[in-house]
């Protein structure tokens, strides 16, 4: 990649206050300034209660910043309504949970079906891409299967392809290796650099793993709300 | 696009808490099967009522009564100036196919030299049949026209055919010689005749031989006064068959307009005039308000049921919070979550109707078959008159289910609204 690549995630002087106007008022987010090109595999590691979790909220449009600007893909993310986040939230971003979050009751197919259909695709195209999606992430052979008959690692594939879905902007991934062990962990984390590497997946990493975060294009380290530094992209990674 | 999606998916949420989903839809089954039951029932009783009502014969006439209007006492009895056959003429001549003179009168015995057992005759006149009709009737009943054409025209029961013909002959048609209790005899043509019901046969001795059973015959009225020399005594009521392509009320109005310009001379003579079809109607008025009314008592066990579809749905959101987080951040938009879950209660009223009705359909024929077993057991010579027809209500079907569907979106909106209105962020970190 170059630095000629197009801007997908662009934040500026990004607040974010709870309780406001109450005496225990909190601020969470003291104004982040962060760019992200495509193509970018970036880990934001820091320390619980850093502000990385309401950070990745934000950049995963789950939530609106108090006070700042932030683009997604050009779009200004924080004067958009509800139904507008949806939107986004279907469309260009794809969530990674650290405790995978399937669907209970719902065979692997249909999760990974799940952000389709509230994208309006057909049945038929949207069975096919699914088909697609788990043989990327090697669960082909499981695609009948409930989340109870999955083991971590393969709940986690099944997650990744589901996020997948839409072909998103960003790969939003929350501590994905979290619930595992390491042997899994490691399996997943070669299945984000597959991603990265054959599909051009932008990668948004949130760790507390500093071993991880080294893998990564460019460790974004946060703490008390701030970004207190940036590698920037280094062609030297570890992996 | 996702409506089927829903469904499914309130089909697997249903599935997963089988039990829960049944004890939830208990109150709706309870209160749509009683509502199917009790409309069922009703309407049953008012198709009985009919189906009788018409067997014995059709109520399209009026009576006319004259009363003596007596401030002193209560009225009394009209004893003289009555209504007499020449007046009744006088008002079928002035409307012409309008009225008919509805009238029954009885020759007593005839005989004849093939038949063994006793004749009575029963005359008509009108189309009212002399004997109520069964699903046995051959031919016709004596009409209208046989008595204005004075036609000798016959109609008698069963028994008489099998004494009279021999068997494999059709007797309708077929002349018949009678002799009546003056001497007189004449040749009547058979037009129709009927299985003899039971309410004759209960008159006669048990173990009566079926040769000396008495079988009742009709013949226009006023045939049956030619030959007897008689005719319709003056009466202090009369009945008018009138045009039921008409207008009822103003024919009504017309026959009470002729008989008090008849009695405008004596200003204590009083006429009424009341249509017999709307004591039918007045009945069938009744049975539907009180159906109705105690449907809507039934109706109120929907209500206590739509609350606990309510409540379970509320359950189910808090215990499905998670769900809703993860379809939230998958890009489903809050109508989308309103959608599913108001899918889901219109579902749970929905299986719970149709149990209900089917419920309340078998219910209300296990009722209605015990009301004819308990009918053919105790009044057995009426069972052939009182033909039961259990029926269920379409209408009611169709109200239950569109009420179910209705209870489903009322009651399940507000949980419904309230998983659409949580917050992405809460509803990802609630376990």
């Amino acid at each position: 990649m170059t630095l000629m690549s197009n801007v997908v995630i662009s934040m500026r002087n990004i607040i974010k206050r709870y309780y406001i106007g109450q005496p225990n008022e909190l601020q969470i987010l003291n104004g982040i300034d962060l760019d992200v090109t495509e193509g970018e595999f970036l880990a934001i590691v820091g320390q619980s209660g850093s502000g990385k979790s309401t950070l990745m909220n934000m950049i995963g449009a789950l939530d609106r910043p108090t006070e700042g600007t932030y683009f997604l893909n050009g779009q200004d993310i924080s004067t958009l309504n509800d139904v507008e986040l949806s939107r986004i939230r279907n469309k260009e971003i794809g969530f990674v949970f650290q405790t995978f979050n399937l669907i209970a009751r719902t065979n692997a197919l249909k999760n990974v079906e799940m952000p389709m259909m509230y994208a309006g695709m057909p049945r038929k195209e949207r069975l096919k891409r699914a088909e697609e999606l788990l043989e990327i992430v090697g669960m082909a052979d499981r695609a009948d299967h409930q989340p109870n008959e999955l083991s971590g690692g393969q709940k986690q594939r099944v997650a990744i392809a589901r996020a997948m879905a839409n072909k998103p902007s960003i790969l939003l991934a929350d501590e994905p290796t979290g619930a595992l062990d390491s042997k899994t962990g490691r399996m997943i984390m070669d299945l984000f650099h597959k991603l990265h590497e054959e599909e051009g997946t932008t990668i948004v990493l949130i760790t507390h793993s500093p071993e991880l975060a080294e893998e990564c294009d460019r460790i974004v380290t946060i703490s008390d709300g701030s970004i207190i530094n940036d590698t920037g992209v280094r062609l030297n990674a570890v992996h | 696009m996702q409506f089927i999606e829903n469904i499914r998916l309130a089909f697997t949420s249903l599935l997963a808490n089988k039990m829960r989903a049944l004890l939830t839809m208990l109150g709706i089954i309870i209160g749509i099967s009683a509502v199917i039951m009790i409309t069922t029932i009703g309407t049953s009783i008012q198709k009985t009522l009919t189906r009788t009502f018409n067997s014995i014969g059709n109520f399209n006439y009026f009576r006319v009564d004259l009363w003596i209007h007596d401030p002193e006492s209560d009225g009394g009895w009209v004893m003289d100036e009555l209504i007499d056959r020449d007046m009744v003429d006088e008002l079928i001549a002035k409307y012409p196919d309008q009225f008919m003179l509805d009238l029954n009168d009885s020759f007593g015995n005839v005989t004849t030299q093939n038949y063994k057992g006793q004749i009575i005759t029963l005359s008509v006149n009108g189309s009212m049949d002399a004997v109520p009709a069964s699903d046995h009737k051959r031919g016709r009943t004596i009409q209208y026209k046989d008595n204005k054409n004075l036609k000798n025209a016959l109609y008698v029961s069963d028994l008489f055919i099998k004494q009279y013909f021999p068997e494999g002959t059709d007797p309708i048609g077929q002349t018949v010689n009678l002799t009546f209790e003056n001497g007189v005899s004449a040749d009547f043509v058979i037009v129709g005749y009927d299985k003899l019901p039971k309410i004759y046969e209960q008159s006669f001795e048990p173990g009566t031989a079926e040769i000396d059973k008495v079988s009742p015959c009709a013949i226009p009225v006023d045939v049956g006064y030619r030959i007897m020399h008689k005719e319709m005594r003056p009466s202090d009521w009369v009945n008018i068959r009138y045009n039921a392509e008409m207008d009822v009320e103003m024919q009504r109005q017309q026959v009470q307009n002729f008989f008090e310009e008849k009695y405008a001379e004596l200003p204590k003579y009083r006429v009424t005039v009341e249509d017999q079809q709307s004591y039918l109607g007045m009945i069938n008025t009744v049975i539907n308000v009180i159906t109705i009314a105690i449907s809507v008592i039934a109706a109120i066990s929907l209500i206590v049921g739509g609350v606990g579809v309510m409540n379970i749905m509320l359950v189910s959101i808090t215990e499905r919070t998670k769900e809703i987080g993860i379809r939230k951040a998958l890009g489903a938009q809050n109508s989308a979550i309103r959608m599913q879950f108001v899918v889901e209660a219109i579902m749970i009223c929905l299986i719970g109707g149709i149990i209900g009705i089917i419920l309340g359909i078998l219910g209300g024929m296990l009722i209605g078959w015990i009301a004819k077993t308990l009918v053919t057991q105790f009044y057995a010579e009426y069972a052939e008159l009182i033909a039961i027809t259990i029926q269920p209500s379409i209408p009611a079907i169709l109200i239950a289910v569109f009420f179910s569907i209705l209870t489903g979106v009322f009651f399940g909106y507000y949980p419904a609204n309230k998983a659409a209105k949580m917050n992405p962020i809460d509803a990802l970190r609630y376990d």
